[in-house]
């Protein structure tokens, strides 16, 4: 037989599988985590050697009230985005055949749309002269303020949020077994008591991690506050990018690069414990 | 029974509406016959369309963007097909760590990560290239083509690479003849998130580049900072109706 | 007389029309060892806090022209072994020889041997004819020679009308054909089947088993079978080993198996027994006197030496229990009646112990039916009653 050669090749270590398994890891720690320790070291060495940049971004006026305002458009977008993507999450697992459908579409389409092209739709609505204002004065509120506002910059957030908070809520809530639901009408409850005593506490696993994913993306964006906020509404991102390309401030900026990366991490940990103690009331 | 209450269906359709509201808001501000973004007010043009095929600005960045987007898409899917595959077939005990250390990307702030790459192309000298765009746009995209080939592996049966080996096919073969057409599917995928979201790639690429090199979605916030082009309506507006186009598309087709 | 007209031999030897593996080499050596594991040792995660000894000390010859079932529940180590054998896992320690060749570092893909799994893992892109080519192509062989093989193993398992179907179009038991002829189709010198009848249904399953066996016979190619069914093992196996918790407890035919167990664990797993606790009381020449408190003293033939006082278990089979009443030995007491169309099951109590008897309906033998309540005296066949020291 052919393949009764005994030369001694060991399959545990082929060093074929060995390579692929490692080429993305090397990587990506050369092209990124490395970096990142450069990016360290800027922080702690422009312009001279010293923490000054850290001092500076913590007890800096200026940046107290970045963060501080950061912090808040955050917290609000992402309020306004859960129920939102709750609802849409709800009637794409729940809904008829062709709701779900419609619903579906209407995730998706923004979902693959370039964030430019999301952020320059809304530039579009609520620029000073544009289609809100037109509405606005057709009804006669002349007087409502448009433009370049925080409510602008929350506005394009919700959108851009929106489809991603969907996608976990979804994948919890396709698990629960629609027979616990009947069950419990079968027990007499009403729909609507179904809907809170059951349906909505086995789907907030889902809700918690959509909550924490968005308010991660929200932190380190950029793109649609500069756009939406034209300069006015500056975050803490679009600071990073100030600093680095405007007043070529590297070890600020980087700084501050750092400081994000620690909060996202921070939460990230925080939602991790939270979802373990919530996991363990449940039991 | 679930799903048809009159005022959450209310919402839920308000919802669905104020997704698609900036999308549809675009459009008509596409066919303005004037030179700067407005209703157009009786008259209709197509000039704005026109000015996307000007070889020196619209249609440059379409041509980079489709090169950067091609090459890094592929580059990110084979990377992350091996690393998968790898994973796959060693499970090695490091393998949560290294499946986080690849996904890190997607978690840290997208600013965060344009500044660390922003240094790396610095100290290499590829700032503003396109072999410096497309490592950028490796590193931002591998996670997704991760994601959706470690999910195609996850249903794929351990055992079939253990007929192919049992039945005399080295590693290599069982890989190429066995398992990489059985994640077929998985690697397509993978290979088209890659590509879109490098086509869409923004925060990284604003920091790495912009000069010699300008990608589509830089030359569209360039005009959205400065002087709100129509042509960036125009632009817009085709690339919703090829998003559109492609997810009804693959809608009728399951 | 219906049994035999639904479950033929499904085909008899004489009209067979292929002579596999004709001239195919040293598969047909009579009295030759096919597969020899020796102080075999396999310990997963060696080294760490969960280390778990798969198997322990495991010495095993398989004969050429076998076949050979490890049988044992699951966890046991039985899949261990075989995944040892194919060489998709590395043993720790001992040596693994397969026809005389050490095979112990050689990957699965070096190895003379091939696999049906359980699951089958036929290749679903790819037609039941490039599934069964498979093998051949990475030997190498002739175009010619692959698909004359791949015809004729379509031909073994029936399954000429299927060669151009995917493998997710077909059946159970027509993977299970296609998984058969895919293995074999290479030729290989040891055939490993891994619980290969656990996804069928009780019906096919019945019938796959006759099929198989034939075809163990046609091809004359060592089978070694793994299962935990024991009316499976029985029912097919030229011999069984019995594995329980990583050590090897019993290796004979399946008669020997059945009727000689040599342990509690055998006694117990394979079929049904009564196992009571026993006192030596006295051994002249083989045979034994043994104390069963609350009951009285029984003797039978011990194989091994055994003391005065020394505890031991009996092991009886419910069939060879044999009730009566009217003879005044009456101690035992009728708990329970079952009726299991082909026999009634009474379950008894004897002092401290608990038994099962079951005779065949319809009063064969002379036997009475009991109803619970009743008590009734207990006797035991010549030679039922083995002695097991473990």
């Amino acid at each position: 037989m052919m393949r009764a050669q005994s030369t001694p090749v060991r399959r545990y270590a082929a060093t074929g599988s060995l390579a692929m398994l490692w080429a993305l890891p090397v990587i990506l720690t050369l092209a990124y985590v490395l970096p990142f320790a450069g990016v360290t070291l800027w922080s702690v060495t422009r312009p001279e050697l010293g923490l000054q940049n850290y001092v500076r971004i913590f007890t800096g006026a200026d940046f107290q009230a970045i963060f501080f305002r950061t912090a808040w458009v955050c917290l609000v977008s992402t309020a306004i985005t859960i129920p939102i993507a709750y609802l849409l999450a709800y009637y794409w697992v729940m809904g008829s055949g062709r709701r779900s459908r419609l619903v579906e579409i209407c995730i998706f389409i923004p979902f693959w749309i370039s964030v430019l092209v999301r952020a320059f739709g809304w530039v579009v609505i609520l620029r000073n002269n544009g289609l809100a204002s037109d509405v606005a004065n057709a009804f006669g509120l002349g007087g409502l303020s448009t433009g370049r506002n925080v409510w602008s910059v929350i506005t394009g957030m919700v959108h851009f949020m929106v489809p991603f908070a969907v996608l976990p809520m979804a994948s919890v809530m396709r698990k629960i077994d629609r027979r616990v639901l009947l069950a419990a009408l079968g027990l007499g409850c009403r729909p609507l008591g179904v809907f809170w005593r059951i349906y909505l506490p086995m789907s907030l696993p889902g809700v918690f991690s959509a909550l924490a994913m968005t308010f991660i993306f929200s932190l380190g964006f950029f793109v649609t506050p500069m756009i939406l906020g034209g300069g006015r509404v500056v975050l803490t991102a679009e600071t990073v990018f100030v600093q680095m390309f405007q007043t070529a401030n590297w070890g600020l900026g980087a700084a501050l690069g750092v400081v994000l990366l620690v909060a996202v991490f921070a939460i990230l940990w925080l939602s991790q414990r939270v979802m373990r103690i919530e996991q363990l009331m449940s039991r | 029974m679930f799903g048809k209450s009159r005022l959450g269906g209310f919402l839920a359709g308000a919802s669905g509406l104020f997704l698609l509201l900036p999308l549809v808001a675009v459009i008509p501000f596409s066919f303005t016959a004037k030179r700067f973004l407005s209703m157009p007010d009786g008259e209709y043009s197509l000039r704005h369309y026109v000015a996307i095929f000007d070889p020196d600005t619209w249609l440059a960045s379409i041509g980079t963007s489709t090169l950067v987007a091609l090459l890094s898409s592929v580059i990110a899917t084979a990377l992350a097909a091996a690393f998968g595959i790898g994973i796959w077939l060693r499970r090695p005990a490091s393998g949560r760590f290294l499946i986080g250390l690849v996904l890190l990307p997607i978690i840290v702030p997208p600013v965060t990560s344009a500044v660390a790459l922003y240094f790396l192309l610095a100290q290499i000298g590829l700032l503003d290239t396109v072999p410096g765009l497309v490592l950028s746009h490796v590193v931002m995209i591998v996670p997704f083509a991760v994601i959706a080939i470690l999910g195609a592996l996850s249903r794929l049966d351990r055992n079939l690479e253990l007929a192919a080996r049992n039945l005399g096919a080295s590693q290599m073969q069982s890989i190429i003849m066995v398992i990489l057409p059985n994640i077929r599917f998985g690697l397509f995928a993978a290979w088209f998130v890659s590509l879109v979201m490098s086509w869409e790639e923004s925060s990284v690429t604003l920091f790495v580049s912009g000069v010699n090199v300008i990608t589509l979605p830089k030359r569209i916030w360039d005009n959205l900072r400065l002087d709100l082009d129509p042509a960036v309506a125009a632009i817009s507006v085709i690339m919703i109706l090829a998003t559109t186009l492609v997810i009804l598309l693959r809608k009728s087709e399951t | 007389m219906q049994r035999a007209i639904k479950h033929p031999d499904p085909r008899p030897r004489a009209e067979s029309n292929i002579v596999p593996m004709a001239g195919s080499d040293p598969v047909r050596h009579p009295n030759s060892v096919a597969a020899e594991v020796r102080n075999l040792r396999k310990t997963y995660n060696a080294g760490t806090p969960h280390a778990h000894e798969a198997l322990k000390d495991v010495d095993l010859s398989i004969r050429a022209n076998e076949f050979f079932t490890l049988l044992g529940p699951s966890g046991c180590g039985k899949t261990t072994l075989l995944r040892i054998l194919g060489g998709f896992e590395m043993l720790t320690s001992g040596t693994c020889r397969i026809f005389g060749e050490d095979v112990s570092r050689l990957p699965p893909e070096a190895r003379p041997v091939n696999t049906v799994f359980q699951q089958y893992a036929l290749f679903p892109h790819m037609t039941v004819r490039r599934n069964i080519a498979f093998g051949l192509e990475m030997l190498g062989k002739p175009r010619a020679e692959v698909e004359s093989t791949v015809e004729r193993m379509l031909d073994l398992v029936h399954m000429t009308d299927y060669a151009d179907r995917r493998p997710d179009t077909m059946s159970g038991g027509q993977r299970q054909r296609v998984a058969l002829a895919r293995a074999l189709a290479p030729q290989p010198k040891l055939l490993l089947l891994d619980e290969p009848l656990s996804a069928l249904d009780l019906k096919l399953r019945q019938k796959m088993r006759l099929e198989l066996k034939s075809l163990q016979r046609e091809t004359g190619i060592t089978f070694i079978f793994v299962t935990h069914d024991q009316e499976e093992a029985l029912a097919m196996s030229d011999r069984v080993a019995v594995i329980s918790n990583g050590h090897l407890q019993q290796v004979g035919t399946p008669e020997d198996i059945y009727e000689q167990p040599q342990s509690r664990f055998v006694a117990d797993f394979i079929g049904e027994s009564n196992l009571i606790e026993a006192k030596v009381a006295g051994v002249t020449g083989g045979e034994a006197s043994l104390d069963i408190e609350g009951f009285g003293k029984v003797h039978a033939p011990v194989a091994e030496r055994v003391e005065d006082g020394q505890k031991v278990w009996l092991s009886i089979r419910p069939e060879r229990l044999v009730l009566g009443s009217g003879d005044g030995q009456e101690r035992a007491k009728v708990t329970d009646r079952t009726y299991l169309g082909n026999a009634v099951e009474y379950h008894l109590h004897v002092g401290e112990h608990a038994l099962t008897a079951r005779s065949p309906r319809g009063g064969l033998r002379g036997r009475q039916d009991f109803a619970p309540g009743d008590v009734v005296s207990v006797g035991f066949e010549p030679g039922s009653i083995k002695v097991l020291l473990s």
